[in-house]
């Protein structure tokens, strides 16, 4: 085939400006033109995933210890397998206030739409060492058969064991710290003696772990009157609306408050936002990783321009438009933006993985992985507007200097 | 729309002045210069440093507007385009080759020409057949697959010329393109640039001061102090 007849078969057989449409190939060509150029600068290459890497690393990283916080004091209402939750007056946070009258768990199970509710001791009580002093615990007292708030990720023993008399499930991360427990070991709490019938696992929330027992020996150990609970748990019968459950209940229960499990968790949620200093904290350290990140990608997309200003000139003066190069520009922050969100998240993954223990998580979901090319392409496309800027003041007279 | 079929008067400049600068500073490169080229011809612009042939073929390639007068280029008067529609006109119209070759050194030499070809709108496939052809024929056909820095600069000028080709732009325009070059290597290459016009039709203004290819043009303008003086 001849240049000429090439032409007629693939290409406009005129040569004029009217036919200069957008056609794909020129944005194609553009972005493969792009991925070649920073391919070809490996250290530039390397020095700006720096930036994307360690910003979506810092982010992540903080983002992760801050969910992790969270769940630590969600992870109770996330687990209780409650729909509703029917607590104290004046309730913000998870934690033994105010008792609940028992009729309060007498209304709820006469209420329309309840399948199931039962009570829940919530407290503090204090677990006696070999050698002396005391460490802290947050008892949990649940009833049988159902064991409605717990205990769950058992490592050890089984949820029966608190069928037998005096006996608790603690954690299993605590064992040290209790004095070395183990299965059958004898301990004083709250100057009763107790038996360890098995441990969980990852129950540490941000207070002290939690220890279970029966719901009697709970109520015995707490001091907890007949006629008084921490909360009551309320299941939904299937069909029944727990919106209109909950709120039924709430005409039912006078001061006492109803929240569905998803409100309860809201409300705690949100009382520790405002009042410690987590969200302030962690917020401020992701904007700064996103900041330095946002430097680090600019300067060195802008960078790569100014290395490579002749290029550009022999692009413009070839006929490419400044949108051209931008396609190109924003092509390549495209391409930092998943690459780096790629290996950032890897990396971020494997430590999250290594570092995970009942002490401390760091909780990615999955909304943290779908998010962080799409945070990272606007973070490298805002980056490459000063190398934009200086691509189109380029001209391309420049090219015959 | 421009004819670049019909007519044989392929670039028509009247008047055409160009000052750098400002006021004190102002300095006119170009003084009421009068020039033509026609359709096929080869026309070397010569001339001592600074006397404005680089600035006159900068204004002849779209990449420079002029201060004063008229720029026809097949038939259309190009004197005030805007950057709307001077990249299309760059593009349509010329092919340049340049001193330092300023090839693109992250694509392979086939890329290279390829590029321009894709800018056109070729087929990818399609692009990089033709440029092929067009390595093999200013003789560097095995060197598709290497990138620039691995050739010699007779080779990237051989690069830069298939480039400048690509797509049988009517008008080439080549700044100093022997200056990076042995006096044998500068003559082979004026000569296929030569003959590779000649075949495609194309004109050929050459910005040069090396008088060992005078003997190739067709014709010489000299430019002095920015003037046409012969």
């Amino acid at each position: 085939m001849t240049t000429a007849q090439s032409l007629a078969a693939v290409a406009p057989a005129e040569a004029n400006v009217a036919r200069r449409a957008d056609h794909p190939f020129r944005l194609r060509t553009m972005v493969v033109v792009g991925v070649r150029m920073m391919f070809h600068d490996r250290l530039k290459l390397a020095g700006t995933l720096f930036g994307v890497i360690f910003a979506v690393v810092l982010t992540n990283q903080q983002l992760g210890v801050f969910l992790g916080l969270l769940d630590k004091n969600s992870m109770f209402i996330d687990h209780a397998g409650a729909d509703i939750w029917i607590a104290p007056p004046a309730t913000k946070t998870l934690q033994a206030g105010k008792p609940v009258p028992m009729a309060a768990l007498y209304e709820a199970r006469t209420t329309p739409g309840v399948a199931w509710a039962e009570p829940l001791i919530f407290s503090g009580a204090t677990v006696s060492l070999p050698g002396g002093g005391s460490e802290p615990v947050t008892l949990v007292g649940t009833k049988s058969p159902a064991w409605r708030g717990g205990p769950w990720n058992l490592v050890a023993g089984s949820v029966d064991a608190l069928r037998r008399p005096d006996t608790m499930i603690f954690e299993d991360s605590q064992r040290d710290i209790l004095g070395g427990l183990n299965v059958g070991s004898v301990r004083e709490v709250s100057r009763r003696r107790i038996v360890v019938g098995g441990f969980t696992w990852g129950l540490l929330p941000f207070g002290p772990s939690y220890a279970f027992a029966d719901y009697d020996l709970a109520r015995e150990l707490t001091g907890t009157p007949v006629d008084e609970t921490s909360f009551v748990l309320v299941g939904v019968s299937p069909g029944a609306d727990r919106d209109v459950v909950a709120h039924a209940l709430q005409a039912r229960v006078g001061d006492n408050q109803v929240f569905t499990a998803a409100e309860f968790r809201s409300r705690v949620l949100t009382y520790i936002l405002a009042n410690t200093g987590i969200g302030v904290t962690t917020g401020t350290s992701t904007a700064f990783g996103l900041i330095v990140g946002l430097v680090i990608v600019g300067l060195a997309m802008f960078s790569a321009v100014v290395d490579n200003i002749r290029e550009f000139g022999t692009l413009k003066a070839l006929g490419c438009r400044n949108r051209d190069l931008a396609v190109l520009l924003l092509t390549q922050s495209a391409v930092y933006a998943l690459l780096g969100s790629t290996i950032g998240l890897g990396m971020i993954s494997f430590v999250a993985d290594r570092v995970r223990s009942p002490n401390f998580a760091l909780v990615l979901p999955w909304q943290a992985y779908a998010a962080t090319p799409v945070v990272m392409a606007t973070l490298c496309g805002l980056a490459s507007l000063l190398a934009l800027v200086r691509v189109r003041n380029v001209e391309p007279a420049m090219v015959f200097r | 729309m421009i004819d670049t079929e019909n007519g044989s008067r392929v670039v028509d400049v009247r008047g055409l002045t160009k000052v750098y600068g400002s006021g004190a500073l102002a300095f006119e490169a170009l003084k009421d210069v009068d020039f033509h080229a026609d359709r096929g011809e080869f026309v070397m612009l010569s001339g001592p440093s600074g006397s404005g042939k680089t600035t006159l073929l900068s204004i002849l390639g779209c990449v420079l507007s002029p201060t004063d007068g008229h720029v026809v280029l097949f038939g259309r008067d190009v004197s005030n385009a805007t950057e709307d529609v001077l990249p299309a006109l760059r593009l349509d119209l010329i092919g340049f080759v340049f001193q330092g070759f300023n090839l693109i050194a992250s694509l392979t030499v086939r890329d290279n020409v390829a590029f321009v070809l894709q800018l056109r709108g070729w087929q990818p496939r399609a692009a990089r057949t033709e440029a092929d052809k067009l390595l093999a024929d200013v003789g560097i056909g095995d060197k598709g697959d290497a990138l620039p820095r691995d050739l010699s600069g007779g080779q990237r000028q051989r690069v830069a010329i298939a480039r400048a080709i690509a797509g049988n732009p009517p008008l080439l325009l080549a700044d100093e393109p022997t200056a990076n070059l042995d006096g044998h290597t500068g003559l082979q290459v004026t000569e296929l640039l030569k003959n590779l016009a000649r075949a495609h039709g194309s004109t050929v203004i050459v910005v040069t001061h090396d008088n060992r290819i005078f003997h190739v043009a067709d014709r010489i303008v000299h430019i002095e102090d920015g003037r046409v003086s012969a």
